[in-house]
């Protein structure tokens, strides 16, 4: 037990780094008072969702003691944190068990395989007990207190709050487990992440579809036909979904009303959790180690041959072109970089498409739409302008870019490259990429709303030129505090304050040019407006590019 | 052609300089060895002077430019093989050359020819279109050198260049070394392994603590320490 709990900690400390983080309380102040910040300010960003979660909750309960319906309001709240624990711990489970390289370093010690699994899932665990806790623990709240709950609720409520995390969890990981041993996988790790973090997608994507597709032909979302529709239906979303994840009736059974039985339930609710930890824990014993020693396989390329390599090699090309093809390659190769940075542009334009798709527009109100379009092209085009910023913004592609590189950034730091081309190659990859999701918006667009050649010319460059400064700005971010201190690439993204404050940056200036210049259009005059906005855009990014430029080769000096 | 002037660096607010006070110079056509126990400070120095790390105080001249002054002129003239590179994991050997070759603008035809020679001399020819994940330490550490070698630096410089390297690789890279500097190039790399610095070094600098205790050609050391003793015995008691 004693080194269960020691090897969870050491877990825990590995994918948090509280190691670095005292070392440098110590000798460090400075790296120090950042990470201080970052841990301070993480939480506190995330406040106002957590108060605009809270009060929709509140409101869903309120609707639902209006149709009499209270008693689905647990299941709702069950069903969702289930959801969201599988999609968000695929990734967890995959980095700890698969692509963490402690593992390598412990198979050889004398610890007990079971042991070693058991403290890997306690570590995801802790973390996916807090994220429960946000979640469901609102919930419970808002029912027992509605209901006038008493003691027993509370009691209750705690075991059942136990259980949550742990049966998607175990089966989740010991599908992964099964799936990452079977042979025809081996070598292909990259793949399967991707693979696993799509079919995640493509479950939200279908709850959501299902239920815009019940909400009939795109009238107002109102709610409680949205519940009525649900609850009458014979073929609900609550039974379908009970039905996969059976034990929300165990749950439901437990605390909508406290009886006696409730303790049964609440029973055999622990046993079935229990018994499901068990399982991953047997399964785990058979394959997880068998399946990392043998699994290690990269796959291998063929030989070249002289004439190959000289052609690989090539004629001498650009500095600012090797930044770039360089950077680009590392950004669609990693799978977590992919999934953060690329898939959105191919995510984004699909959810428009898919909800043009399911929302069937009357051909009048289309007609009507075009019409209005035509005589209001400024609201439309600042419309479009804006989401076209967003993919070059919110991607934080450029907030990233030497954090991702790592341990292996002392080469870019080495080498003799012109502060301009790193600017220049790392900012063209956000480009590229951003260009892509542009593309593929039109394409979308296009089915319901064909738009002129002057319009798509106009918001695409207005478009592109109006993220460059958010796209700088994250290069700025990313060279005064990378993060490169990582084993997994996941962290790169994932632990990168960068990310969070390009983001909250990007959204809020964007938000206000948009409305500023889109006033002045509006109210002033249309090329006003337009060139407001291509002023303040190519003044920022001239500021923010002369500061880098100026400051790149000195600030490589303080990466380490 | 490397030109050290009272560099000194302490890492973050430790009270302990890393690197304390260190001059040295490296003449052209000379191979200069730099060694010293765990912690001394080699690897500190070698980082700041190939721009990695920056100096709290002093001067670093690459064939007569001034890192600090001008860095990017400065990165032109070596070109450097950490202990333990760390490369990009995804990225083809066949890659990672034509990148080095590209940021360096070395032309077709020399790039071209130095790494078949290089590749030939390591071996690692077949290897070169798979991903750099897929490589052994030692072969990570080949394809680095080759990377290093693409524009013919004026001085090159190796941090532990011979661990990891089998047999074979470390002798062709000892001629690769001494072919280098009978060009009139510099070689400057940190070693312990005491037998080869003392084999191959033109002069050498004994480094402890972060200061140097002792620098010139194996018959100044041991003139110095009088005796006539191996280079490990002198710096073993040197070290003491
Ligand atoms: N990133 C760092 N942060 C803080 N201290 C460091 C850091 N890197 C090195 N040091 C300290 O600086 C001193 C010199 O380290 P350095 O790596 O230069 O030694 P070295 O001579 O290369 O040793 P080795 O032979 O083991 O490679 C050591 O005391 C070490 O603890
Ligand atoms: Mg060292």
């Amino acid at each position: 037990m004693k080194e269960i709990i020691s090897l969870t900690k050491l877990f825990i400390n590995e994918s948090l780094g509280f190691s670095l983080f005292f070392y440098n309380q110590k000798f460090n102040k400075k790296e120090f008072y950042k990470q201080l910040f970052t841990l301070i300010i993480v939480p506190v960003a995330l406040i106002p969702a957590f108060f605009m979660y809270v009060s929709l909750m509140s409101a869903t309960y309120f609707g639902l003691t209006m149709i009499n319906q209270t008693s689905v309001f647990l299941s709702i709240g069950y069903i969702m944190a289930t959801v969201l624990i599988i999609v968000f711990g695929v990734m967890y489970i995959l980095s700890e068990f698969y692509f963490s390289d402690n593992i390598e370093e412990l198979i050889p010690l004398p610890i007990n395989q079971r042991k070693l699994i058991v403290a890997k899932f306690l570590s995801i665990l802790v973390f996916e007990y807090i994220f429960t806790a946000f979640i469901f623990l609102p919930i419970l709240i808002i029912y027992g207190v509605g209901q006038g709950m008493g003691l027993l609720y509370v009691l209750l409520s705690f075991l059942v709050f136990l259980t949550i995390p742990v049966l998607p969890l175990s089966l989740i990981t010991a599908l992964i487990m099964l799936m990452m041993q079977s042979a025809s996988l081996k070598g292909r790790k990259d793949m399967l992440q991707i693979v696993f973090v799509f079919i995640g997608i493509a479950i939200i994507f279908g709850v959501q579809i299902w239920f815009t597709s019940q909400l009939g032909s795109g009238d107002e979302a109102d709610f409680q036909l949205l519940m009525n529709t649900m609850l009458t239906n014979n073929e609900s979303f609550l039974n379908i979904i009970g039905y996969i994840i059976p034990t929300s009736f165990l749950m439901a059974w437990t605390l909508n009303k406290i009886t006696l039985m409730s303790f049964a339930w609440v029973g055999a609710l622990l046993g079935i959790t229990l018994l499901s930890g068990a399982l991953m824990v047997a399964i785990g014993e058979r394959v997880y180690i068998k399946s990392i020693v043998s699994g290690q396989i990269t796959k291998k390329s063929k030989k070249l041959s002289g004439a190959e390599r000289s052609k690989a090699l090539g004629k001498k090309s650009h500095g600012a072109m090797a930044v770039f093809t360089m950077d680009l390659r590392l950004l669609l190769r990693t799978p977590v970089y992919f999934f953060n940075n690329v898939s959105i542009v191919i995510i984004a334009p699909l959810c428009i498409w898919i909800s043009f798709a399911f929302i069937e527009i009357p051909p009048e109100d289309l007609q009507g739409m075009q019409e209005f379009f035509r005589g209001m092209p400024i609201l439309i085009n600042f419309l479009l302008i804006a989401f076209f910023v967003f993919f070059g913004g919110t991607s934080a592609t450029t907030a990233t870019t030497f954090s991702r590189e790592g341990k292996a950034s002392w080469l870019t730091r080495m080498i003799p490259v012109t502060a301009r081309d790193q600017i220049v190659g790392r900012t063209g990859v956000a480009m590229l990429i951003q260009s892509l999701g542009i593309f593929f918006t039109i394409i979308a667009i296009q089915f319901i709303f064909p738009l002129t050649l002057s319009t798509l010319l106009l918001t695409v460059v207005l478009g592109i030129l109006g993220s460059l400064p958010i796209l700088l700005f994250g290069l700025f971010m990313d060279m005064n505090r990378p993060l490169l201190n990582w084993d997994n690439p996941q962290k790169a993204i994932k632990n990168n304050m960068n990310v969070v404050i390009t983001l909250f940056v990007g959204m809020a200036y964007t938000g206000l040019l948009i409305g500023f210049s889109g006033l002045l259009g509006y109210f002033v005059n249309s090329l006003l407006g337009y060139g407001v906005f291509l002023l303040i855009s190519i003044g920022i990014s001239v500021v923010f590019y002369r500061v880098i430029s100026n400051r790149l080769e000195t600030e490589f000096l303080n990466f380490e | 052609m490397l030109k050290l002037e009272h560099v000194s660096k302490t890492y973050g607010n430790k009270n302990e300089k890393a690197v304390d006070d260190i001059s040295f110079d490296v003449y052209p056509g000379e191979i200069f060895g730099f060694v010293g126990p765990n912690g001394a400070g080699k690897t500190t120095t070698i980082k700041m002077i190939v721009s990695l790390l920056a100096p709290n105080s002093g001067k670093i001249t690459i064939n007569g430019i001034d890192n600090q002054h001008d860095i990017l002129g400065a990165k032109k003239q070596f070109s450097y093989v950490p202990d333990n590179p760390e490369l990009f994991e995804k990225i083809k050997g066949i890659e990672y050359l034509k990148f080095m070759a590209d940021v360096y603008q070395v032309a077709a035809t020399e790039r071209q020819e130095r790494i078949e020679q290089y590749l030939d001399i390591f071996e690692i020819k077949d290897a070169v279109n798979d991903p750099i994940g897929s490589f052994s330490h030692g072969m990570k550490q080949k394809l680095a050198l080759v990377g290093a070698l693409i524009h013919d630096p004026q001085v090159f410089i190796l941090d532990e260049p011979m661990v990891g390297l089998d047999p074979k690789a470390s002798f062709e890279l000892k001629k690769i070394m001494r072919n280098h500097c009978d060009r009139g190039r510099s070689v400057f790399f940190s070693t312990h392994v005491l037998d080869v610095a003392e084999k191959i070094c033109d002069r050498i600098a004994i480094i402890k603590k972060g200061r140097i205790i002792e620098v010139g050609t194996m018959a100044e050391i041991r003139e110095k320490a009088g005796s006539q003793e191996s280079l490990e015995n002198i710096f073993l008691e040197l070290t003491e």
